[in-house]
């Protein structure tokens, strides 16, 4: 990096007129939405395929946010996304690997009832 | 101006000093709770400090412990020199829990002590709690939340009077308020000014708005829970909130930690140290009305965000530490986009620099405004830039490296005007240091295992762990006692340390200078009441 | 007899409603070029390209509930922002904007000074309304509204008169039409130090001392909601379009340019309009390149540096009129 001479004029003037003649860099949510990687920690999926009832998902939940609920005779964890934190150790406890992320993050609505994933309706929500 | 690369070269000894002067008085057991521990009776703790003090100038108190043991309250003095970290163990028994202050001797402890006296309910003779400290004002009387005998859950608050408080009495002197609901303050605590006409003569403090008690929550959960609790101290500066505990179970394990999962914890960090440098350069500008710096820092503090969320799957709470190694690994193909993301930040540094040596408006703002001299940077304990930019070089990265820090080299950035400008240069400066260290890190990453095996239930002991954080040295201090849920977790942040030297350099200033000064401490105060 | 035109005149165009869209405008010209300097977009949603938003602004602080602090004054605290919104429209009223002014087609001598009052006054009144609101925050941010604009009024004043000794005239008309070279060209100095002096009149730019949120919370608009405060940040807008009319009319010659067809009624608005954008601009582009300054700094720039500069400038203006520009 080569340093010119040090002016004594503070570089503010040339770079806000600059600035009106690029891009802004605001990201026009939500008519435009960002770029996500695989791995972000949203939404749970949860497969209860693979499930075998052990309940270390919610022994170890620190937010206390999976409570093992009985569904067709089987214990299962029920979600309340109120008040998960998304920290994903239910999906480092699980020793079948049932729990697994997705990019969905869009979660916000009026009605609290939404936010409860239960067992067996626990697909994927919209894109 | 700026001395680089001084590392500290103070070879005294400071245990033998001890040794010499205090001979049988006192008990000393190495290698215990950092280099030592030393074990005093019958208030023998503030000769032992003396002699410190005397022998070192860079000797200051990092935190101090309570402990409820059962018959009797402990008392820990967790001390740094310039070399060494030692540990004093004071004892008072519950039913006369009276204990002799140190704020004659180092200034800089009279928070830890009032916290001591809120929490565990310990008298320190000669430096009074009137009221409260950290907890609200509506506390019942005598009951001491961090006694194992107090249940979190069945504590009734004292009900708010009904008679309204009288109104403020306007003269000469005025008492202007500053929070606990203020937009020149990010989090709310209350700042009582005393002024007279523009100048300000006294700042009385009251922090505590934003106690949660997550000291008390931690003995009731998991270590594995307790890390995700400890993260949530502070927002910005989780990451390393979460290593520090990390390590201090570690510590109490014995467990190695494997050398790629060293590399990865160092490259987490320094992102996060990234990101909290950007956001507190942006915040001063709002603070001194400079809207456009503040919009720029913001703009380029956005893809070091995409940066966290493509490495840990969250923008803000990255949640990569566990016991034992991190929880995620770096994928190869990620590696080139950091690369690229650092370098345009590299690439936008000079115009910051620019900006910061020639705009007329920041030099008027910012220099000479809120001098902190080095011997009261010294007698207060400040750490983190507020010491650096005083001409104290402190840094944890360099005293007592731990990760990959002692792999890795960096500069140490330190400045002697002492002032708000100073400060921040230091954070404009760390920031090149911190693109610097990742960098070298992501082409020197080791291959093999990113987490060792770390057991659910830790045997009995104890551990104290410093690490620095972007706001200056954090600390904590872990007992166990061989079951599921430490005993006792303290957690010392470093804007707890910091704000007495607020304190003292608002006093004769200009009242409109205490925004940018604040700000250039960095201020964080869900850190600061945990 | 009822005056048609006169009414109309006064309510629609060039009076009232014209004003107020002027201002409306003004602010969203505002914002969008303090976002487009800081590399964002500004407003964008309410309306095509966010020209809406003022008004969306206006319209939502007109539904929110007034509250009126207990040991407030009242009718100071009622109809101050109210009055001072009145004088300052009832200024512009004396500024040519199509060719002749709102209320008469010739002025009459010596209304630079009237209008220039008028400015006064309305400043006055907004610093009664922080004083009359009885909070602590209210009464540093009026009392430091105070200062700065009474300490500011003097060299506007002298800078607004050199204009004036060019044309050899105190009548607005005559300075605004006997530019056939704009004075901006003839007394540049004049114009330059009565642009910063302006800046610190309407606190914008590095002299927005009153609107330090991280120190008065909300200045003198602390104890305001609802109404009161929508129509006190109307004051604030219609102040800055009256400063940049004032620099229009004096240094860029009004409203008087080329007239290519039609009305010249047509053209001479439109030229108004323009050169009332530029003025705005440029204002606003000061405003964003620099930190704001301390109270002390504010006052200290003004005894020590504005008010010699503005006493020179007159005095090499007089100069330059009587001995330079008849030979030229």
């Amino acid at each position: 990096m080569t340093k010119t001479k040090k002016s004594r004029i503070s570089p503010m003037w040339k770079r806000t007129v600059s600035h009106i003649f690029t891009k802004p860099a605001t990201t026009k949510y939500p008519f435009v939405k960002p770029q996500l990687p695989d791995d972000f920690r949203g939404q749970q999926v949860f497969d209860i395929k693979l499930c075998v009832s052990c309940g270390l998902c919610s022994r170890d939940c620190p937010a206390k946010a999976i409570e093992m609920v009985e569904v067709e005779g089987k214990r299962r964890p029920q979600f309340k996304l109120d008040q998960c934190i998304f920290c994903y150790q239910c999906a480092e406890s699980c020793p079948r690997n049932a729990i697994k992320s997705s990019v969905f993050y869009e979660l916000a609505t009026t009605d609290k009832s939404s936010l409860v994933l239960k067992p067996q309706t626990s697909v994927q929500k919209g894109a | 101006m700026r001395r680089q690369n001084q590392t500290s070269n103070n070879n005294i000894d400071i245990i033998k000093v001890i040794e010499t002067k205090l001979k049988d008085k006192v008990q000393i057991q190495l290698g215990q709770l950092g280099k030592a521990a030393i074990v005093t009776i019958n208030g023998l703790h503030r000769d032992v400090l003396k002699a410190m003090v005397e022998a070192d100038e860079k000797t200051a108190i990092t935190a101090i412990t309570g402990l409820d043991l059962g018959p009797s309250l402990g008392v820990l003095y967790h001390i740094r020199t310039s070399n060494a970290f030692l540990t004093i163990r004071a004892e008072v028994p519950k039913d006369n829990p009276k204990i002799q202050t140190v704020i004659d001797i180092i200034p800089g402890a009279i928070f830890h002590e009032l916290e001591v006296a809120d929490l565990l309910g310990v008298v320190f003779e000669g430096n009074q709690l009137v009221g409260h400290f950290v907890l609200s004002e509506y506390w019942p009387e005598g009951v001491y939340p961090l006694r194992k005998d107090v249940k979190a859950n069945e504590i009734k608050l004292n009900p708010p009077p009904t008679e309204e408080k009288k109104q403020l009495e306007y003269g000469k002197v005025v008492k202007i308020i500053i929070g606990p609901q203020h937009p020149a303050l990010l989090e709310p605590e209350k700042f009582a000014v005393t002024v007279d006409g523009e100048t300000v003569t006294k700042v009385e403090p009251r922090i505590g708005y934003v106690h949660r008690g997550i000291e008390k929550a931690a003995e009731s959960r998991t270590y594995l829970q307790d890390v995700y609790l400890v993260e949530r101290i502070c927002g910005i500066c989780n990451t390393i909130h979460a290593c520090n505990f990390v390590e201090g179970v570690e510590k109490i394990l014995k467990t190695e930690v494997p050398p790629r999962a060293k590399y990865l914890r160092v490259i987490a960090l320094e992102l996060n140290r990234l990101h909290s440098h950007l956001l507190t350069l942006g915040h001063a500008g709002l603070e001194i009305g400079y809207e456009t710096l503040f919009q720029y820092f913001w703009r380029d503090r956005e893809p070091i965000m995409d940066l966290i969320e493509l490495t840990s799957g969250n923008r803000v709470y990255s949640s990569l530490m566990t016991v034992g190694g991190v929880r995620r690994d770096l994928k190869d193909t990620d590696l080139p986009k950091i690369k690229t993301t650092l370098e345009d930040l590299r690439k936008k540094l000079p115009f910051y620099r620019q900006i910061y040596e020639n705009e007329p408006s920041i030099k008027a703002r910012m220099k000479k405004v809120g001098v902190l001299k080095r011997e009261d940077a010294l007698k207060l304990c400040v750490v983190g830039p507020v010491a650096r930019g005083s001409g104290v070089d402190i840094d944890v990265r360099k005293d007592e490296p731990y990760e990959a820090y002692g792999e890795i080299p960096f500069k140490e950035i330190v400045y002697t005007e002492g002032d708000t400008w100073a400060r921040m240069n230091v954070r404009m400066d760390e920031v090149e240091e911190s693109i610097n260290i990742v960098e070298y890190a992501i082409d020197h990453l080791p291959t093999g295992p990113f987490r060792g095996k770390a057991p659910r239930v830790v045997p009995a002991g104890e551990a104290v762990n410093r690490v620095e954080a972007p706001r200056g040295e954090l600390f904590c201090y872990i007992k166990s006692n061989g079951t599921a849920s430490p005993e006792r977790v303290k957690v010392r942040t470093p804007t707890y340390a910091n704000i007495p030297a607020f304190l003292k350099t608002a006093i004769g200033e200009n009242i409109a200078d205490i925004p940018p000064n604040f700000v250039s401490l960095d201020p964080c105060f869900s850190c600061t009441d945990r | 007899m009822i005056d048609l035109d006169l009414i109309l005149r006064i309510l629609i165009f060039p009076g009232f409603t014209f004003i107020l869209l002027l201002t409306l405008f003004c602010d969203w010209v505002e914002r969008k070029l303090e976002a487009r300097l800081q590399n964002r977009v500004g407003p964008m949603v309410a309306g095509p390209g966010g020209i809406l938003q003022p008004l969306a602004d206006f319209i939502k602080l007109l539904t929110k509930e007034d509250i009126e602090p207990r040991d407030a004054k009242k009718t100071v605290f009622k109809f101050a922002p109210l009055v001072a919104f009145t004088i300052m429209v009832f200024a512009i009223c004396f500024l040519p904007i199509d060719g002749a002014s709102v209320l008469s087609t010739t002025g009459f001598n010596g209304d630079l000074i009237v209008i220039l009052t008028f400015s006064t006054i309305a400043s006055f009144l907004l610093f009664l309304s922080g004083w009359a609101s009885c909070n602590p925050y209210g009464t540093i941010g009026s009392a430091r509204v105070l200062t700065q604009f009474l300490g500011y009024d003097i060299p506007l004043f002298m800078l607004a008169l050199t204009p004036a000794f060019v044309a050899g005239s105190l009548s607005i008309f005559v300075i605004a039409s006997s530019q056939t070279i704009p004075y901006i060209l003839l007394a540049p100095w004049a114009f330059v130090l009565f642009i910063i002096a302006m800046q610190a009149e309407l606190e914008k730019g590095p002299f927005d001392v009153p609107d330090a949120e991280s120190e008065v919370v909300g200045g003198l608009e602390t104890e305001y909601t609802g109404a009161k405060l929508a129509f006190l940040h109307l004051t604030r807008d219609v102040q800055i379009v009256f400063g940049a009319a004032l620099v229009v009319e004096l240094f860029l010659g009004g409203p008087y340019g080329p007239v290519f067809f039609g009305l010249p009624a047509f053209w001479y608005s439109l030229w108004f309009v323009l050169k009332l954008l530029a003025i705005v601009i440029v204002a606003e582009y000061v405003t964003t390149l620099f930190a704001r300054l301390r109270i002390d700094q504010v006052l200290s720039a003004n005894w020590r540096i504005i008010l010699p500069a503005a006493i020179l400038s007159l005095m090499l203006t007089v100069a330059m009129v009587t001995w330079v520009y008849p030979l030229v």
